[in-house]
């Protein structure tokens, strides 16, 4: 009876006495979106801070990287009438990052696309399909080549292209929280759809993050995960932000092609990518490619990415089983896993 | 009789008695591992904490902006007045880790609790 | 002998499948909300046939109790569950059973094999359903095993005086 008891009273101790690390998690609405960053100190003070730190940096940016706020770059560029102005730093750092990735891309993501967003009115009231003559009209003036970028932190515009950073801003603001980072902190920041995953895991054993990919019919579930270290993983699908009208739905990722929101028979696209902007930009181009354009796309230029298809397909680049653990899990939502 | 009752009966019943309060005390604490909270959160500020349970049926109401659905070990968002209605199309939440947000109506609904499956989804 | 133990053997089997099914009347997991839980009606023949006959016959009686009652209302897991708790509790009322009358009664061996029997059909649920919840029942199963074994225990004290008083002997 004794020699029970004293089992009785191990098991107790040893559910009892595993130290958990302190967390702390800032949620926050910046950047049109909401964001959540959560970090692992030896205490819940530490990591408090170095959570704070990444909201305040991340919300240090959001006049950087605005189109909509009247005081920002994005917004005086954008009146400038084609005149040259000097931006900020962080603004023509991003700039400049959007329209290489622009040029890498052959123009399939492309910052300059603010026209045609504005006229479709995605989630606005004034959500409508526009007439061809409209939409002609304002691919008149996209194009990232109309993008100048003249050093010292002058930019100018040409034949009235309109910049827009928001299809890189959240990639950005996650690339600046890493930058935070001295590698030694645990954080996981969830900027929208975009997540940062850094530093050690201390509440799994294998040290890894495990990240969902959302299953695009039910986005709160997942349909597959990986396993991820000091890596971002972007997603950019049709799901989230789209309207309806006569039966059609019509998502926000547009064809700079087209002028019509991309007709690629994909519902999302993952790319995991340790800068969170390439990852930002590339989802939004891979969409726009399409599956079979994407694939060679990314087979030629080393990029891991997952493409989730309208025909509830799953397809995983070469590249992903290099840089994390892939598991498809969508077996029981309808989804294959295409080899 | 066989049935008159000697001392090891006493320690036979004993023993069974202390065994079943044994395991339901070590269930207890194992069990607490498994607790699933539903998050309600408005402007940064959390309203309403409840922990989920197969028995849990319960319904919020954020003055009609939003309406919240906590089912057994579930939570969704039922209705929104927003216009871009994603938490409502989010769907049902049902892992720690999972979150709706009403972005209009700065409402995060958010489901805590220990280590799921997975840290984060991205979407 | 041979076939005098043989026909005692099948009377005590068809006895224990009676009395399964007879259980069945009493569906006790109405009033308590744990599946699985039972009166424990056999266990009395199996307690019978350890005292009077012997382990291996009533051995024999267990197994093929287990398998015709299965045959008649249960399913595979059932007939798994409850062999896994039949023979748990045959070993372990074996054993109390050399101590019976000087350490305890037959009222304590019936409960040790009672709460043997719910231990046994738990390990075997874990191993077949490959989940430790399933232990979630066990406090409850065990803590009712006591009266219910007490009651069976009380019955074949019962039976074995008055097969005495009627100088019945197999």
């Amino acid at each position: 009876m004794k020699r029970f008891l004293a089992v009785i009273l191990l098991l107790l101790c040893v559910t009892g006495c595993t130290a958990q690390p302190k967390s702390y998690t800032a949620d926050f609405f910046a950047m049109d979106t909401f964001m959540s960053i959560t970090a692992y100190g030896a205490d819940e003070q530490a990591a408090q801070d170095t959570a704070v730190q990444c909201e305040q940096r991340v919300n240090a940016l959001e006049p950087a990287l605005s189109r909509t706020r009247e005081d920002s770059d994005i917004y005086r560029l954008n009146h400038a009438d084609g005149a040259v102005c000097t931006v900020s730093a962080d603004t023509y750092a991003a700039i400049q990052a959007a329209v290489q990735y622009a040029e890498f891309t052959g123009g399939a993501f492309d910052p300059t696309m603010a026209p045609l967003t504005d006229l479709w009115g995605i989630n606005t009231d004034n959500a409508h399909v526009p007439e061809q003559a409209e939409i002609d009209a304002a691919l008149a003036r996209v194009g990232y080549q109309n993008v100048e970028l003249l050093g010292d932190n002058q930019v100018r515009l040409l034949n009235g292209a309109q910049l827009d950073l928001g299809g890189i801003g959240k990639g950005f603001a996650t690339d600046a929280v890493a930058a935070l980072l001295d590698g030694s902190s645990s954080v996981l920041a969830t900027l929208g759809g975009n997540i940062g995953a850094y530093g050690e895991n201390p509440v799994r054993d294998s040290g890894n993050w495990v990240v969902g990919i959302a299953d695009p019919d039910n986005n709160a579930d997942y349909l597959a995960t990986v396993e991820v270290r000091g890596l971002s993983v972007v997603t950019s699908g049709d799901y989230e932000r789209y309207f309806e009208q006569d039966g059609k739905r019509y998502h926000h990722i547009f064809d700079p092609a087209t002028g019509y929101p991309a007709d690629s028979g994909l519902r999302s696209v993952t790319v995991i990518d340790e800068a969170s902007t390439r990852a930002d930009a590339l989802t939004t181009a891979l969409f726009v490619m399409g599956l079979e354009e994407g694939m060679a796309f990314c087979a030629a230029n080393d990029i891991a990415a997952v493409f989730v298809t309208a025909d509830k397909q799953v397809h995983v680049t070469d590249k992903v089983g290099a840089v994390c653990t892939f598991t498809f899990l969508g077996e029981e939502k309808g989804y294959t896993h295409a080899q | 009789m066989r049935s008159k009752l000697k001392w090891g009966d006493f320690v036979i019943i004993g023993v069974v008695l202390a065994l079943a309060v044994a395991i339901a005390a070590v269930l207890a604490l194992s069990v607490s591992g498994d607790q699933l909270y539903a998050e309600v959160w408005q402007d940064n500020e959390l309203i309403e904490r409840v922990e989920l349970t197969e028995s849990t049926d319960r319904t919020i109401d954020l003055d009609g902006h939003n309406v919240i659905v906590l089912s057994g070990r579930t939570a969704r968002m039922q209705s929104a007045d927003c216009r871009d209605q994603v938490c409502v199309r989010t769907g049902t939440l049902t892992h720690a880790g999972q979150v709706a947000v009403c972005l209009p109506n700065r409402v995060v609904l958010r489901l805590t609790g220990d280590t799921g499956e997975i840290d984060a989804i991205v979407s | 002998m041979k076939t005098k133990k043989l026909t005692l053997c099948g009377l005590l089997t068809a006895l224990a499948v009676v009395l399964s099914l007879v259980e069945r009347l009493f569906p006790l997991d109405a009033v308590v909300p744990v599946p699985g839980v039972k009166l424990g009606l056999a266990n009395v023949v199996t307690l019978f046939a350890l005292t009077r006959v012997s382990a291996r016959d009533a051995l024999a009686v267990v197994v093929c109790r287990v398998a015709i009652s299965s045959l008649l209302m249960g399913s595979v897991t059932a007939f798994l569950f409850s062999l896994f708790g039949g023979l748990l509790s045959l070993i372990v009322m074996w054993a109390l059973l050399r101590a019976e009358g000087t350490f305890c009664s037959l009222l304590g061996v019936s409960v040790a094999g009672a709460a043997a029997h719910n231990i046994g059909q738990v390990i075997a649920a874990i191993i077949w359903m490959q989940t430790g919840a399933v232990v979630a029942y066990l406090p409850l199963l065990l803590v009712m095993s006591v009266p219910l074994g007490l009651v069976t225990g009380l019955t074949c004290a019962i039976v074995l005086s008055h097969m005495k008083k009627i100088d019945f002997n197999v």
